[in-house]
């Protein structure tokens, strides 16, 4: 299978600071890849380089295509979406749909209406008009109407209720993914979304900290609890991270096996969220 | 609302393919320039407001005024070209002058607005290029309002013509003479002839505000009357000369001259406009080697804009 990205030695600098310093990934078709880090860790960069929204140096395929040079191309088949408030303010809802189906040849206007009638969206609304998550509601239908390889998301629910939030991935989730789609998210909020994804990259001063299936991270990580009593002991085996919580430590390995830690206490597979914490703060600052 | 968006989630059968149709360029570039009258709503509203009011101005004059003394059938009566091309352009002034403002200001915007609002993530995540889109735009500039104007200046002179008719069945004008289809017509295709002068002489204008509106970050009404301005004042007290001021007096008025062939328009006689419209110098206008350095540099600042519009990054 060929991958849908192919990112190698990635690299952009603004001025002096190195947004992007040699980072190296690839993702694979019919995934779910989450792309985390810190503010200005170089996601959104990242992320603008795949779309071919800004230079960088380093090779970079997106669904074969460079995105450099063959954009108009590559366009037809990734769709993108930047955080909620980038549809033009003065669009009508009937003038989205007529623009996005005069301009994409995979776009479906029926199932995008079809979408638009099972909410409160009028089709004579105008942007500025309709609440934030409406506006995203709006974007998802068009999204959800274009046939694409590749849908590529900056943040997508910034500043959306819980309630929109949660609609907004099971739509995503239900009506769109599928096992030749691929999905490229960055967030902040990763305790909601950690079961979406099937892949993470961890990505922190412009370098790859860590990319993995999630599969492949239960046998490769290990989060033990342990009495503080029992601490010392256990960290003899070299956690690269500990925290305390209520007079318990939890402590992250790397590549130890079950059958060793065990019998030092609680052992279970760390939430994406705690190996995040614990990886951008193992990862030593520049 | 939100249990809805559950249902659209819930309900949907199996997806079915989305229709992967070509799309052509012609019919992208409509798309797009469609795009643009929605948005910039002032290029069509603000012409059509001058001319409603031209028309009713033209109404009430009729009502309230009487001209009972001249006759336009005399010796000296002007062509019937010259009147109509008069008719038309006295129409078309107001409109063109309008048009130009609102226009100007549009090129100005087009590609900073996208920008500044960060809607230009929602364009690019179109399959459009960078070229097409601001081809639309300069399309819209040079091509359509400028068509759009001429059709509306044309609308208005035959409705001038309808209500001098009416006046002139109740006396209180004198009537027009016989209507000159062949003299009609030799008007409007002088008066388009000055348009395509006109629009081709100008395209530098309209090219280096779009490069601006796509350069600046900011303010780009400062970023593109300053630096011209600016630079006038430097020449003159640095090396008193004025070339850069003649230069842009010439890129102003340069072409009419050898389009009228060297004669003087206007002088108080209102008919020299149709006299010299009739011995239009089209060719000499067309070959004229500054028209087409103007058209390369023009084209030179376009593809500079587009270049821009590429990369730049400012979201």
């Amino acid at each position: 299978m060929t991958a849908v990205i192919e990112a190698r030695g990635l690299a952009k600098a603004y001025g002096a600071t190195r947004a992007l310093d040699g980072v190296s990934f690839s993702v694979e078709a019919g995934r779910i890849v989450g792309l985390i880090g810190p503010n200005g860790a170089g996601k959104t960069t990242a992320l603008k380089a795949i779309l071919g929204l800004t230079p960088f140096r380093g090779e970079l395929q997106v669904l074969g295509l460079d995105p450099r040079t063959q954009r108009d191309e590559l366009m037809r088949e990734v769709c993108f979406m930047a955080d909620v408030a980038v549809l033009p303010r003065w669009l009508r809802v009937s003038q989205a749909l007529e623009v996005v189906g005069g301009v994409h040849p995979r776009f479906d206007r029926a199932r995008a209406t079809e979408f638009l009638s099972k909410t409160d969206i009028r089709m004579q609304s105008r942007v500025r008009e309709l609440s934030k998550g409406m506006v995203t509601q709006l974007h998802l239908a068009l999204i959800l109407a274009i046939d694409a390889r590749l849908l590529v998301l900056d943040e997508p629910t910034l500043g959306l209720d819980l309630l929109y939030r949660r609609k907004f991935y099971d739509t995503l989730l239900n009506d769109y993914f599928d096992k030749e789609r691929t999905i490229l998210l960055t967030t902040h909020q990763v305790e909601e979304v950690e079961n979406l994804f099937t892949d993470v990259i961890f990505i922190n001063h412009g370098r790859v900290a860590l990319s993995s299936s999630v599969e492949a991270l239960g046998g490769r990580y290990q989060q033990l609890n342990v009495s503080a009593e029992a601490a010392p002991t256990a960290r003899a085996l070299q956690p690269f991270y500990e925290r305390e919580v209520f007079g318990r430590v939890a402590m992250l390995f790397e590549g130890r096996s079950a059958a060793e830690l065990r019998g030092f206490g609680e052992l279970r597979t760390p939430s994406i969220a705690d190996l995040f914490v614990a990886k951008m703060q193992g990862t030593p600052s520049t | 609302m939100n249990s809805k968006l559950a249902d659209a989630a819930a309900g949907e059968g199996p997806r079915e393919a989305a229709p992967a149709a070509r799309i052509g360029t012609a019919s992208t570039l409509l798309m797009l320039v469609r795009r643009e009258l929605w948005e910039h709503r002032a290029l069509w509203i603000a012409p059509l407001v001058v001319a409603a009011l031209m028309v009713c101005g033209a109404v009430v004059a009729g009502l309230k005024y009487h001209l009972t003394h001249g006759d336009m059938s005399g010796e000296d009566r002007p062509g019937g070209m010259a009147m109509f091309a008069v008719m038309q352009g006295a129409a078309s002034t107001p409109l063109s002058v309008v048009s130009l403002i609102v226009l100007a200001f549009y090129l100005l915007d087009c590609l900073y607005a996208e920008r500044k609002d960060r809607s230009i993530l929602f364009w690019k995540s179109l399959p459009v290029s960078d070229d097409k889109t601001v081809l639309s735009k300069l399309l819209v500039a040079l091509l359509v309002v400028p068509l759009g104007v001429f059709a509306l200046g044309l609308l208005l002179s035959l409705l001038f013509t309808g209500i001098w008719e009416v006046n002139a069945a109740f006396g209180r004008v004198p009537p027009i003479p016989g209507w000159d289809m062949l003299g009609w017509l030799k008007a409007e295709i002088a008066l388009l002839a000055c348009l395509i002068v006109g629009v081709l002489w100008y395209a530098p204008y309209a090219a280096y505000l779009l490069l601006v509106s796509a350069w600046a970050r900011r303010t780009p009404f400062l970023w593109a009357t300053l630096p011209p301005v600016v630079a006038q004042i430097v020449e003159h007290f640095t090396f008193d000369t004025h070339y850069l001021r003649d230069l842009l007096v010439y890129r102003t008025y340069g072409i009419w001259p050898t389009l009228f062939g060297h004669m003087q328009v206007g002088r108080g006689r209102a008919f020299a406009l149709g006299a010299a419209l009739d011995r239009l110098n089209l060719g000499a206008a067309l070959t004229d080697r500054n028209l087409w350095i103007g058209l390369a540099v023009a084209a030179a600042m376009v593809f500079g804009a587009i270049r821009l519009r590429r990369y730049r990054d400012d979201t």
